[in-house]
């Protein structure tokens, strides 16, 4: 207990140095010939800390560390939905050491907002797993399944929280729409918990979110999950028996992907140097419990596939977003 | 409930936690003390060295910086006008005042009492009722908080009696600031951002602050030049029993109403503060010398902001929703230690809501102790010349900038906002309603949106909602019964003066 007192202790003290005088920018030369040796490494998260961005970034920053014995630096660049630390990325061309925590925003801000990259800007290393969301209502709701809010929907309407015009749950409510020809009514919120607490207070209805966001409102009781949004059920024992949408009849599933990308333009021995890592990582226990602890899909796919994935769900997000 | 208070006592009284909950105050009292830095930034900042610690001492010490913060605040407000934390922005209004006239240690002090007191009665509170509270909590949808916001403009406009113009108009200017960056209605829309992408979420409001208040001060008294110390006998700076007495009420009242304020999950501890500062400035026996020094100016603020962030706990532990962005970024450690947050939190880890929740008790007791004989010393730094003291002002506060987002474009905003607030102080602008109007601005546009989205379009749909209809007569009464009783008074003045 003591040593552990005194390690934390210096820690705090780095910290707060750290905090003081942060980061003088790294620069590691890149496209240097022979091997890839990657020094001062940032591992950016365009979110805050305390986010699921922060969490995931922090995850494979030490599952990295832990493959490739560097130490990773974890830096919080948060701002304009993502944008800022997406930008911060974009002017480190060519570095091979600077990595960020991607998720959705990669491929959905450049097609709402003018930005200056988009997922092509990019080098993309890994996707770590899919998050999908389940279609939520309050415990005393009359809906019992999917199919019921559908119905709702194309009669007397239906109340939906979304959280803004380019969120996952502003997505899977379109593409039901387009797919069951209905509308809903919608409240925009800010946050998950914004929205839980919407549905418990009884200003919308219905809503959509990550199971780890609101796995404790289900277990209480206080929620329902009625379909998931997902091409196949959860294997997670508790949320097992939650039907998906598409065995009720109602064609749509979205994965919102998290992973890792590195700048444009970096050699290819630091683009075959972090797939190496990112493999090893795959296979540890840290990784296994990320996903469990989240629950997440466990679909990892890298380098080009990764590329080829990115490219594919770009297209379907222009389609949902497109007027 | 004894046994959950034994239990509580038993995981939150081994040497390790009492450790790390002094480690954790300690650190919130310099996070608050730095301008720019937060309890929000401190627990995002702090969170990743607590990941070697058990998860209970882990989340006591990041409540014990949340709260902490709170304390340390106050103390740049009071001795310099620049808060520390956005909670705090109010104090600077009497307390700076008290400084001047000598008194800092007096205002240091009975916010040190205060915020204890606030943070005793509150965690009662927490601890006895927190599930039925937070079902009432629930009550305040977007249309309640719609209408909160509207009670919360209209304080703020009011805020410095007299002056009700500028008020009005340094309201009106934060709130105009604060629509730049993506309309939350769409999600996408851009405003006033000029395709800089450091713009997309707004003017950030702690470079604002710092800006403001801090660089604008050190700005204001180079122009003025040559500013003697303040001078302060040893007698005035420790506190009276006659000073705790007088502000006795102030210090409950701001624990009633930091308390309500900091339920309601969204609204956070900054509101709190301004809103018990408001109604203070009202009720108050001593109400005609708000704004020239009055320590109930200090003490109403500081106890609502301490017992705001107590309460903030309800909604976090018993609903797993946020009470302000600080609880969010604690909310997200749950996480990150294993935890599930959620309202089975307190059957599933009883050891580790009520060591947290006790650990708030002892939390408060050390910051009392650290923070009572502190405060002569800290006020006895206003002897220090001003030479060498804006040069460390203007030092951290750049940094300070820096640090917050790793970004040179807050340094370059904190430097923009500093001529801004020199401006202000020329032409003798009162600078905390604008803040509070950029704090309000996003979350009164939010409850816009969504009120309307509800009503379809409508506005009305407030006047459907018993809560808010009662809100929003209440404003009105804020407004109508200081003119009504002014007027009243002067009549008995001109009949008396007839007779």
């Amino acid at each position: 207990m003591k040593s552990r007192i005194t390690t934390a202790a210096i820690g705090a003290v780095a910290i707060a140095a750290l905090a003081g005088c942060s980061s003088a920018g790294g620069g590691a030369p890149a496209g240097e010939e022979g091997a890839f040796e990657p020094s001062d490494v940032r591992m950016t998260v365009p979110f805050s800390a305390g986010g699921g961005s922060d969490a995931s970034g922090r995850a494979i920053a030490s599952g990295l560390e832990a493959a490739t014995g560097t130490t990773i630096t974890v830096e919080n660049r948060e701002g304009g939905s993502g944008a800022v630390g997406y930008s911060h990325l974009f002017a480190q061309e060519g570095n091979g050491s600077q990595l960020l925590a991607a998720e959705t925003t990669l491929l959905s801000l450049p097609l709402t907002t003018d930005v200056d990259y988009d997922h092509t800007s990019f080098t993309p290393i890994m996707k770590l797993g899919d998050d999908y969301t389940l279609v939520v209502v309050p415990a005393d709701s009359p809906f019992q399944t999917c199919t019921d809010v559908v119905d709702a929907a194309g009669g007397e309407g239906v109340v939906a929280a979304v959280s803004g015009a380019i969120s996952l749950d502003e997505i899977v409510f379109t593409l039901i729409e387009q797919d069951q020809g209905v509308e809903f009514d919608r409240v925009p919120f800010e946050s998950g918990s914004e929205v839980i607490a919407g549905l418990l207070g009884g200003t919308v209805q219905v809503g959509s979110l990550n199971p780890g966001e609101v796995l404790g409102q289900l277990e209480s009781g206080d929620l329902r999950a009625l379909c998931s949004l997902s091409e196949e059920r959860y294997e997670y024992e508790q949320i097992a028996d939650v039907p998906t949408a598409i065995e009720e009849g109602i064609d749509v599933s979205f994965a919102q992907w998290r992973g890792f990308i590195a700048p444009g333009g970096i050699s290819d021995e630091a683009r075959q140097y972090w797939i190496d890592a990112a493999e090893q990582y795959v296979a540890s226990e840290e990784y296994t419990t990320y996903i469990e602890e989240n629950l997440m899909q466990p679909n990892a796919v890298y380098g080009d596939e990764f590329v080829e994935y990115l490219a594919q769900n770009s297209a379907d997000l222009e389609a949902a977003l497109a007027p | 409930m004894l046994d959950n208070l034994l239990l509580g006592f038993q995981t939150a009284l081994t040497l390790e936690n009492v450790v790390w909950c002094f480690v954790g105050v300690l650190l919130g009292t310099v996070i608050g003390l730095l301008p720019g830095l937060g309890s929000t930034t401190g627990v995002a900042i702090l969170l990743p060295i607590t990941f070697a610690l058990e998860p209970v001492t882990a989340l006591i010490m990041l409540a014990g910086i949340y709260y902490g913060a709170q304390y340390g605040g106050t103390i740049t407000s009071v001795l310099i006008s620049t808060p520390g934390e956005a909670a705090s922005v109010v104090t600077t209004i009497d307390g700076y005042q008290m400084a001047k006239k000598g008194r800092a240690g007096a205002a240091l002090a009975i916010s040190a009492i205060g915020s204890f007191i606030a943070a005793i009665i509150s965690l009662a509170l927490l601890i006895a009722i927190a599930p039925p509270l937070a079902t009432i909590a629930l009550e305040f949808q977007p249309v309640e908080m719609f209408a909160v916001m509207i009670l919360g403009l209209v304080i703020v406009v009011t805020f410095q009696g007299g002056a009700f113009i500028r008020g009005a108009l340094m309201a009106v200017a934060g709130l105009l600031v604060a629509t730049v960056g993506i309309f939350p209605g769409t999600g996408s829309t851009e405003r006033f951002t000029f395709g800089n992408v450091n713009l997309l979420s707004g003017i950030p409001f702690v470079e604002v602050m710092i800006g403001i208040f801090a660089l604008g001060e050190v700005f204001y008294q180079i122009r003025v030049g040559a500013a003697e110390p303040i001078k302060a006998r040893f007698k005035d700076m420790v506190i009276k029993r006659k000073d705790i007495t007088d502000s006795m009420p102030a210090i409950l009242r701001g624990s009633g109403i930091g308390f309500a304020f900091g339920v309601l999950p969204g609204a956070g501890s900054t509101l709190a503060s301004f809103m018990s500062y408001g109604i203070e400035r009202r009720v108050s026996r001593n109400r005609a010398n708000f704004g020239k020094g009055a320590i109930e100016g200090v003490a109403s603020p500081e106890s609502a902001n301490n017992a705001a962030a107590n309460a903030n706990f309800v909604p976090t532990l018993s609903l797993g929703i946020p009470g302000g962005a600080t609880t969010a970024v604690l909310l997200g450690a749950f996480t990150i230690f294993g935890l599930q947050p959620g309202p089975l939190l307190f059957e599933s880890q009883p050891e580790l809501v009520w060591g947290l929740l006790v650990s708030f008790f002892i939390g408060n007791v050390l910051l009392l102790v650290l923070n009572l004989p502190l405060a002569p010393v800290f006020a006895q730094m206003l002897g220090i010349p001003y030479g060498y003291l804006y040069p460390i002002i203007l030092l951290t506060s750049l940094v300070g900038a820096y640090a917050v987002s790793n970004n040179m474009f807050s340094v370059w905003l904190v430097l923009i906002f500093g001529v801004l607030g020199y401006i202000m102080k020329e032409l003798d602008l009162p600078m905390a309603p604008f803040v509070l109007g950029l704090v309000l601005g996003p979350l009164f546009e939010k409850a816009l949106v969504q009120t309307s989205a509800i009503g379809q379009g409508d506005l009305g749909v407030v006047f459907t909602s018993p809560i808010a209809v009662g809100v929003l007569l209440f404003a009105v009464a804020m407004v109508v019964v200081p003119k009504l009783i002014g007027l009243l008074r002067r009549r008995r003045v001109k009949e008396t003066a007839g007779v």
